[in-house]
């Protein structure tokens, strides 16, 4: 065992005289570990749907455009080039014409083309591959290819965002390759476990659930990476994760949790780096009768019970405890990072006395003080589904619980693993949940999520509130062209969702990148901290001998 | 013969420290609701009095919700010990039937038994118990105890089988049912406290062995449910904290190790008692 | 002798088909399905989810997806890993290998260190190095595993940076050391999970060497050797020892289950994707085709280990007696 240190340092020495003398490129070069708590759950772009999947698949594949520093959603501004140098409108909007770089290659040399764009397109929203996304595609009518540079986009009807969800998702995939393969065989056919790409870094080696490597592309059309490599380091217990990062085995971690934050203190080499967050908990009503959904439930279908219980609760103090200062009191259905959040909406606040008296007013009483509550022989007392996989919301509920308390409402708390609660959530068999929604740039989420059950909307309504009011401000929102107009519109339907409290808007955890000091980064894209990777290099002096690593070249 | 061994016990002082540290926890379990300074679940302050290193006022400490530690230990320990001595109890009454069982019936049932032991000895236990902790979500404690007491009594009926056929072949038993007494009545008049003292050390070990696997448990996050503690779900809060508030770790892994290890000296202790070495105290 | 193997190898097989009965009939009151953990919070509309269940066969009834089950085992297939999207054969040919590294090392490292302590204890009874060791041993049984392995990594890996946090190997350009460079730096990854899955096995072994030992001690012709004039050390090694390691052996059969039980927590503490982290994985995810396929070889693993323990035991035991 002993000569094991030993062979570290001889391996530091050999570096120092060898072969760390060519790295004299200025400041680029190195190799970043990445230390993740979940692997790919495939490299396929259609099917990566989990931050992870899509960290990597978006490194090895470029997008036609991305969207810009701003995340604006409405019709073309702020997208910045990639695989399509420049695009086109049709004066009726109906048709946006992508022109590919000519420089733009696969990871194997054959040059991409329209083809690509087509075959990725259809592979997207055929319903035996199983994209999931593929509702982002409803608008689009067809994807042509009028040559091989030019692809041409026609669209069913203009709407405001039809840019953003043609080009965010859409990962055009190299046709020469897959397009032999029957789409249903896509998942699982070898040719995608070894992707070959058209972005910044290549594919080396997966051994999943432990490691994926990739390389940089030193063909790439935009500029060879200043990184030479990037290692995805997989480990499943948070604390693990954490470990890897202030031991200095790796050198990035996407999100800490707040129990890192105190060694972190006292870590010289690591440091905290806040990115925004798009998500946002809530404790959930069900508003229908668990046992039979046709019914109203017999507490939580009063929105006088659900606003008193609101300002029963002292989020202040919740967030504090559970999160310290990594997270803020949550306003509405919406992140603070989505450009349609409103800070000045006015929320039902905080106010135990005042709570009290309002549930003796609707004739929930208690008997003798600190006994519970009850109203004609039903007692306020209700089951808190939470999933055991969230340490927060576990915490959250556990404070919530002890509030709650001191109104005597009484909360029991039921752990499900995740399946379970998923399972629990969908079929509408639970009377409140610990939720916790991950928003994206654009506000349309909301409609599926906090909409009325019905077509279109509502899909993941699990609490299945109802509000007209709240469904045709989004509608309105969804169809308005001008950035004001939304924001107009979906500040009448947050308020609507806020007055008729169909759940206790909790908190909105603010993401945290731990970052060791060897890195030199740009700054964190809120929806996806890889976009500036390429641009990303390690300190020439603080290299380690794992920075040594050849570039790939086709 | 059995009080030959119970009287040796009783003389033997390891046995008898080791008992008072069990009966010790259990009757501080028992009394909890008196002796605890703080309901288990208060949180008195959940920012300003969150993980408060341990004071006169909270002689353990307080948890990140700012519950006192103290209160929680002696809460738990009615659960901990509760389901330990509960599978215990099962594990116990499970294994003598079956190894009585297959002991006097001998023929079929001997091999249903002895195929129902090697099933179990295939299973991994905590395996068993995450996958259908897992699968079916948070089990109350009365499951806990029907999971691992019902897994827990291979131990037990081997004991029992092995020293009833032993006492079965010889000639004062044979003599006894030529005279006309029931293999039953033989069984549970006779032979069963004579063995009364191989059971109590596969007792003692299974519950050595059950504190620990509730605390195993609460990794999955679904053992006992919040707010309720166990030692289990204390610790297992503990280790998000393990370098800043060591006393989430400390007084749980104390409780629990001076319970295990006072259970291990009893079975020890009786074991020496059984073989009636007088000379090995 | 031969119809007792084959007796044996029937039942072993008896048992096998039991546990995995056992677990395919469990399974169907579990709630849900491979396709649930990425649903919330993404917008994936529930006929996604509905098209994935069918394309999976996860809407034919239990009776039948069982009956698919063991027709393709018979054909030596395992089926399809959805939650990995790739096949169960797969999955388990690079889990199973780092299973039986860990265990195996843990098992020797265990055995070794539980011996030693054993002897130690037997040769000093009740003297300081007898009672420290077995208050040691109190806390290698009593302490649970997944806090021995967060304690053992946040200080002697993070804080102190003795041993690595996680993983299987070092980064860098591993691939290009020469082959025992690269073996010696798994091995090195391997201490500490190995190392507090061992300290369960010594802890346990130690209890039992010692009981032997004491035991065996007390027999007259250890007597006649002392009287002899043999030193103690002679005494025990080669007069006491023979006597009383064969049920010690025989130990570290049953000690399989509870190990592989272990593995679950270690390897997902220390990131060795072996077969527990594979299983645990799996039942979260409501992988059944991958819960029964590592079910069933985990099952035969136990198996066999035992039986090839038993046989060591009786090798191993003068007196020829069989141990079970």
């Amino acid at each position: 065992m002993t000569s094991l240190p030993a062979r570290r340092t001889l391996l530091v020495l050999t570096c120092l005289v060898g072969a760390c003398r060519d790295r004299d490129a200025g400041s680029a070069g190195g190799t970043l570990v990445v230390s993740a708590g979940a692997d790919a759950e495939t490299l396929f772009p259609p099917l990566a749907i989990g931050n992870q999947g899509r960290a990597i698949t978006e490194l090895i594949y470029d997008k036609l455009a991305d969207i810009g520093p701003g995340l604006n959603t409405i019709g073309d501004a702020g997208f910045v080039p990639r695989l399509a140098k420049s695009w086109t409108w049709s004066a009726d909007s109906l048709q946006i014409t992508f022109h590919l770089d000519p420089a733009a290659r696969w990871h194997d040399g054959r040059a991409v083309s329209a083809r690509d764009v087509q075959y990725a397109f259809r592979v997207w929203t055929d319903s035996s591959v199983g994209a999931a996304q593929r509702s982002w595609f409803s608008g689009v009518d067809s994807v042509a290819a009028a040559d091989s540079l030019t692809a041409r986009v026609y669209f069913k009807q203009r709407s405001p965002e039809q840019f953003y969800s043609f080009v965010y998702l859409l990962i055009p995939l190299p046709a020469h390759r897959l397009a032999a393969i029957a789409d249903t065989a896509l998942h699982d056919a070898p040719e995608i476990r070894a992707p070959v790409g058209s972005g910044p870094f290549t594919f080396v080696s997966w051994t999943p659930r432990a490691r994926l490597e990739l390389v940089a592309n030193a063909a790439y059309y935009r500029g060879r990476p200043r990184l030479d490599g990037i290692v995805f380091s997989v480990a499943a217990q948070g604390a693990t994760v954490a470990a890897k990062l202030l031991s200095g085995e790796a050198d990035f971690l996407e999100q800490l949790a707040p129990p890192d934050f105190a060694q972190l203190a006292a870590n010289p080499d690591v440091r905290a780096l806040p990115y925004g967050g798009f998500d946002y908990g809530f404790l959930q009503f069900n508003t229908r009768d668990p046992r039979n959904a046709a019914a109203a439930h017999p507490l939580f279908a009063d929105v006088a019970l659900r606003r008193a219980l609101t300002l029963a609760v002292d989020r202040a103090t919740l967030v504090r405890s559970a999160f310290d200062t990594l997270a803020r009191p949550a306003i509405g259905p919406f992140s603070r990072t989505q450009w349609t959040a409103d800070t000045t909406l006015t929320g039902i606040g905080f106010d135990r006395a005042h709570a009290a008296a309002l549930l003796d007013s609707l004739g929930w009483r208690a008997a003798s003080p600190g006994a519970v509550r009850s109203r004609g022989g039903r007692a306020l007392r209700f089951a808190l589904l939470v999933p055991a996989s969230s340490r927060t919301r576990q915490a959250a509920a556990v404070l919530l619980q002890e509030q709650l308390k001191q109104v005597d409402v009484a909360v029991t708390i039921e752990n499900a693993d995740f399946n379970a609660f998923i399972d629990r959530a969908s079929h509408g068999t639970f009377d409140a949940l610990m939720g916790g929604v991950r928003t994206t740039a654009s506000p349309r989420g909301v409609r599926d999520i906090w909409g009325s059950p019905g077509p279109g909307r509502g899909a993941s309504n699990w609490g299945r509130w109802s509000n007209t009011a709240f469904d045709a401000h989004v509608d309105s929102g969804l169809a308005a062209t001008t950035p004001d107009a939304v924001r107009a519109q979906f500040r009448a339907a947050y308020q609507a969702a806020i007055d008729d409290a169909p759940a206790i808007w909790l908190y909105e955890p603010r993401m945290f990148a731990g970052v060791h000091r060897r890195v030199i980064l740009t700054p964190l894209r809120p929806d996806a901290w890889w976009s500036g990777v390429a641009e990303w290099s390690i300190d020439p002096a603080l290299r380690l001998p794992r920075d040594r690593r050849a570039a790939a070249t086709p | 013969m059995a009080a030959r061994t119970w009287h040796r016990l009783s003389r033997d002082r390891t046995a008898r420290v080791a008992a008072l540290v069990l009966g010790g926890a259990a009757l501080a379990a028992l009394l909890a609701p008196w002796i605890a300074p703080f309901d288990p679940t208060f949180q008195p302050d959940p920012v300003g009095l969150r993980l408060a290193a341990p004071s006169w006022q909270h002689p353990f400490g307080t948890d990140a919700f700012s519950r006192d530690v103290l209160s929680r230990l002696l809460f738990g320990g009615q659960v901990s010990l509760g389901v330990a001595a509960g599978a215990m109890l099962l594990s116990a009454t499970l294994g003598t039937a079956f190894g009585a069982l297959a002991a006097v019936l001998g023929g079929w049932v001997d091999g249903v038994v002895s195929a129902l032991v090697d099933l179990l000895l295939a299973m991994p236990r905590l395996l068993v118990v995450i996958a259908l902790v897992a699968t079916f979500g948070a089990l109350s404690p009365w499951w806990l105890v029907l999971l691992l007491g019902g897994s827990g009594w291979l131990a037990t009926a081997r004991i029992v089988r092995g020293e009833l056929r032993d006492q079965l072949s010889r000639e004062y038993i044979l003599a006894a049912r030529a005279l006309g007494a029931s293999r039953w009545r033989i069984t549970w008049r006779h032979l069963l406290p004579a063995v009364a003292p191989q059971i109590a050390v596969a007792a003692a070990l299974a519950l050595a062995a059950v504190i620990p696997l509730e605390a195993a448990l609460s990794y999955v996050g679904l053992g006992v449910q919040a707010p309720l503690p166990s030692w289990g779900n204390i610790l297992l809060e503990g280790a998000d904290y393990l370098t800043t508030a060591w006393w989430l770790v400390v007084f749980p892994v104390a409780a629990i190790t001076g319970t295990v290890g006072a259970a291990l000296i009893l079975a020890d202790r009786l074991r020496v008692a059984v073989a009636g070495h007088e000379d090995d105290r | 002798m031969g119809r007792l193997v084959l007796a044996r190898m029937l039942q072993a097989a008896a048992v096998v088909a039991a546990v995995v009965t056992a677990v395919f009939l469990l399974l169907q009151f579990a709630p849900g399905d491979p396709f649930a953990a990425s649903l919330e919070g993404a917008d994936i509309p529930p006929s996604v989810r509905a098209e994935w269940r069918g394309h999976y066969g996860f809407e034919l009834p239990p009776a039948q997806r069982f009956a698919h089950w063991v027709g393709a085992l018979a054909h030596g297939q395992l089926g399809y890993a959805a939650s990995q999207h790739r096949t169960v054969a797969e999955v388990l040919h690079d889990a199973l290998p780092r299973t039986l590294l860990l265990v195996g090392v843990a098992l020797v490292l265990g055995f070794a260190l539980g011996v030693l302590a054993g002897l130690l204890q037997a040769r000093h009874h009740r003297r300081w190095p007898d009672r420290l060791l077995g208050a040691l041993t109190f806390g290698g049984v009593a302490v649970p595993e997944f806090l021995l392995g967060l304690i053992a990594m946040t200080w002697l890996a993070a804080r102190w940076r003795l041993f690595p946090v996680a993983g299987l190997a070092s980064e860098g350009d591993v691939a290009a050391w020469p082959l025992w460079e690269r073996a010696l730096d798994h091995l090195w990854h391997l201490v500490l999970p190995a190392g507090v899955l061992a300290v369960a096995v010594a802890a346990r072994v130690a209890r039992h060497q010692r009981a032997a030992l004491l035991g065996v001690l007390k027999e007259d012709y250890i007597r006649t050797a002392r009287a002899k004039g043999a030193g103690e050390w002679h005494v025990l090694w080669h007069h006491a020892m023979p006597n009383a390691i064969a049920p010690v052996i025989a130990l570290l059969g049953l000690a399989m289950p509870s190990l592989v039980g272990g593995a679950v927590l270690i390897e997902r503490i220390f990131g060795w994707p072996g077969m527990g982290l594979t299983l645990f994985d799996a039942l979260l995810a409501r992988d059944f085709p991958l819960i029964l396929g590592a079910t069933l070889v985990a099952t035969v693993v136990v198996i066999v280990t035992r039986a090839l323990a038993d046989i060591a035991a009786a090798a191993f035991d003068p007196r020829g007696l069989r141990v079970t």
